[in-house]
């Protein structure tokens, strides 16, 4: 397939993705419009799904079908989608959404309806229902599934009883507690902590990407939307994203004498064709629209008729691209076989210096994700982490009835500025944040307030990032410094380095390098008993009461082990002394500081993340 | 009063929306008028639609197509998006 694809697109490679499912009882039809479910449902679902078909093979692009386990018992719906595969290439693949059709609910006497939150027999048998149906109605097994998420233990389970599965819609990037508020506290989907792109996953855990071969659960995993990775950050998920609908959500459009226009899904799809610079030439995206979104009463105070243009012009301009040679249509399972070729060396990272195309803010965002971790760098920040991940820690998570977890499937964090505050505080209380501070004649400055911007460098091995020098005043001299943030893939560590760009004229400055963690999924911080510290031969094990363990010594290394999350945190660097604190119990967090003096040069500091145990 | 429904094209209470909540509004006969179960608010179509169009205040580029990404340290360049173009 390569040699093809170089032939079509001999830079850069922007592979895309578009997927459609035949649901014959869309849950927007049913609970949004407050209707009874009725067969004139059916007809509606169904013609939606021929007018996504539609629209896609207008324009000339190739499609996957996920079939529903309700359209599986419609042989309508199963002899269209063999039409459309031998029309056009399309491929047939079965997905674990829609699975509620009476046939369901009189089998497992249930109104729930996500895979992942079934306990674990429950998990394994419904898929082997709809498997089963699938070999049944088709004579052959499908390559492709799908679901808003998918557990290790369903992935593990697929990929064991039907390896003809090569790629899987198997998360939601940022779907969690913002999606939850933003739908009044009633949408379960608690997803975050994944990757934004297309990844391996992990056997141990499936937001994690497969360090090696043997931690590869077998399949290519996609994401269900291609999200805006600045305003989905803070915003909710569901408004910023390559679902043209979800544009429409987020009332990102405006009427242009009668012409509904919203140039931000453009600008959205054209910024992940941007990444394909941080990428080795590779970028992705995607679409896969319910047909709840689609419905013919309309959504989102639009018109059916502004729902349906707006997936047709997704599709038109998708269509233009593959037109002028800029975009790979490729099914699912022709992606994963793509995807394996462009990621031989399981410890690629996925990078992305994502700017700001909707607030007019400025403001870039870098995102990291490899085997070992997830993190956030923002430059209107200074270069501070926001988010990290440790996926070093490999956290064993069941989710589903009967687990300790019966709904939140979210990977933990150390570090989230929205859910558990980031340098802004109110009067007390510390947020989860890692930067630095620069104290010089008596005054002190932090990174954190000093907007900038970085250039990004990819070599063998990693990836650096060097902001734009920024200048403090303090004591009434200004001092310039840089930043340099360096990511060895599989590390799971970032060096900084913080440069002194200014002539200090013999005077010194002091730097503290600082990481104010916790961990959790949500707003709401776990009990943190079990967090302990090491420095320099001292150990304190987590009571609450904000005590230190310091040193003056250097070359030392400070630890804080979190087996809540499977991980320890390492902090090393040329620092002068180094101290560890515990929160109390209104600041439910810790702090690891290091502090270097100098009159010239620079202070470089590396935290590492290893698995506890 | 009489019983309230759901309203055409399924409105969301605006004041809702502003903070990242999407509230489906109910319509009372009577009065013509949507009100939001969560936050207390009341408002005719005209309003509700007015209100809309205020929520946009942040989207500062909503009219703007990016004509450049730029180096990786400046921010992208726009420029006026034209009705009909992708």
């Amino acid at each position: 397939m390569s040699d093809n694809i170089r032939k079509i697109m001999p830079d850069n490679i922007f592979a895309v993705n578009i997927i459609h499912r035949i649901e014959l009882t869309p849950e927007y039809s049913l609970k949004a419009l407050g209707k009874k479910e009725d067969t004139s449902q059916y007809k509606e679902a169904f013609d939606i799904f021929r007018f996504q078909q539609g629209c896609a093979h207008k324009y000339g692009l190739k499609t996957t079908i996920q079939m529903t386990y309700s359209s599986l018992f419609v042989d309508a719906a199963v002899e269209e989608a063999l039409r459309d595969s031998r029309e056009y290439g399309d491929e047939i693949g079965v997905s674990l959404l829609g699975l509620p059709c009476p046939e369901f609910k009189k089998k497992y006497k249930t109104e729930d309806f996500c895979i992942w939150m079934f306990d674990e027999e429950t998990k394994k048998s419904i898929i082997d229902d709809v498997f089963g149906l699938f070999h049944e109605k088709f004579g052959f097994w499908p390559e492709s599934t799908s679901s808003y998420f998918l557990d290790n233990v369903c992935i593990n389970y697929i990929h064991e009883k039907y390896p003809s599965v090569k790629c899987a819609v198997a998360a939601c990037w940022e779907e969690g507690p913002k999606a939850y508020h933003t739908c009044n506290n009633s949408w379960y989907t608690f997803l975050d902590g994944g990757t934004w792109n297309p990844w391996i996953p992990s056997k141990i855990n499936s937001h994690c990407p497969a360090s090696s071969a043997g931690d590869d659960a077998g399949i290519v995993a996609i994401p269900h939307l291609s999200r805006d990775l600045l305003a989905c950050f803070d915003g909710n998920g569901s408004n910023f994203g390559t679902h043209p609908q979800n544009v429409l959500r987020g009332m990102i459009y405006y009427d242009d004498n009668g012409s509904v226009e919203y140039p931000y899904l453009y600008n959205l799809v054209d910024q992940y064709r941007h990444l394909a610079k941080y990428n080795n030439g590779y970028s992705y995206n995607m679409m896969y629209v319910g047909p709840g979104w689609l419905n013919k009463a309309g959504r989102w105070e639009c018109p059916y008729e502004t729902l349906a243009k707006s997936y047709d012009d997704g599709m038109k301009y998708y269509g233009k691209l593959k037109k002028e040679g800029r975009l790979l249509d490729l099914t699912m399972s022709e992606f994963a076989g793509f995807y394996r070729e462009k990621h031989p060396d399981y410890k690629t990272a996925e990078c992305a210096l994502w700017k700001d195309i909707l607030y007019g803010s400025d403001r870039s965002l870098f995102w990291y994700a490899d085997p070992s971790m997830r993190c956030c760098l923002d430059f209107n920040q200074g270069g501070a982490v926001i988010d990290m991940r440790p996926y070093e820690g490999r956290i064993p998570q069941r989710v589903g009835i009967g687990t300790e977890n019966v709904f939140d499937a979210s990977y933990p964090y150390l570090i989230q500025m929205n859910y558990r505050a980031g340098y802004f505080t109110h009067y007390a209380g510390a947020g989860t944040v890692k930067s630095a501070k620069i104290r010089f004649r008596g005054e002190e400055a932090d990174l954190c307030l000093t907007r900038t911007a970085a250039t990004f460098e990819r070599f063998e091995g990693g990836v650096k990032l060097t902001t734009n020098p920024v200048t403090l005043v303090l004591g009434g001299k200004e001092i310039v410094v840089q930043s340099v943030f360096t990511f060895r893939e599989g590390c799971a560590s970032i060096e900084t380095e913080r440069r002194i760009l200014s002539d200090l004229g013999g005077e010194e400055v002091e730097i503290e390098e600082y990481f104010t963690g916790a961990f959790g999924t949500t707003e709401y911080q776990r009990p943190m008993d079990r967090v302990s510290f090491e420095l320099d031969g001292q150990k304190m094990d987590y009571k609450y009461k904000g005590r230190y363990l310091s040193t003056d010594k250097r070359d030392v290394k400070g630890r804080v082990e979190i087996p809540d999350v499977y991980t320890v945190i390492e902090a090393e660097g040329d620092s002068d002394r180094m101290n560890l604190q515990e929160g109390i119990a209104f600041s439910p967090v810790f702090h690891i500081r290091q502090f270097k003096s100098l009159k010239e040069g620079a202070m470089k500091t590396c935290l590492r993340l290893q698995k506890e145990n | 009063m009489s019983q309230a429904s759901k309203g055409k094209l399924n409105y969301r209470c605006p004041a809702c929306f502003m903070r990242d909540i999407d509230m489906d509004m109910f319509f009372d006969p009577d009065k013509k008028e949507y009100y939001c179960l969560r936050c207390s608010f009341r408002g005719s179509e005209e309003r509700v639609l007015e209100l809309n169009e205020q929520a946009r205040y942040r989207y500062k580029r909503l009219k703007m197509r990016v004509t450049d990404f730029g180096e990786d340290n400046e921010p992208p360049v726009f420029a006026e998006h034209r009705r009909g173009e992708q």
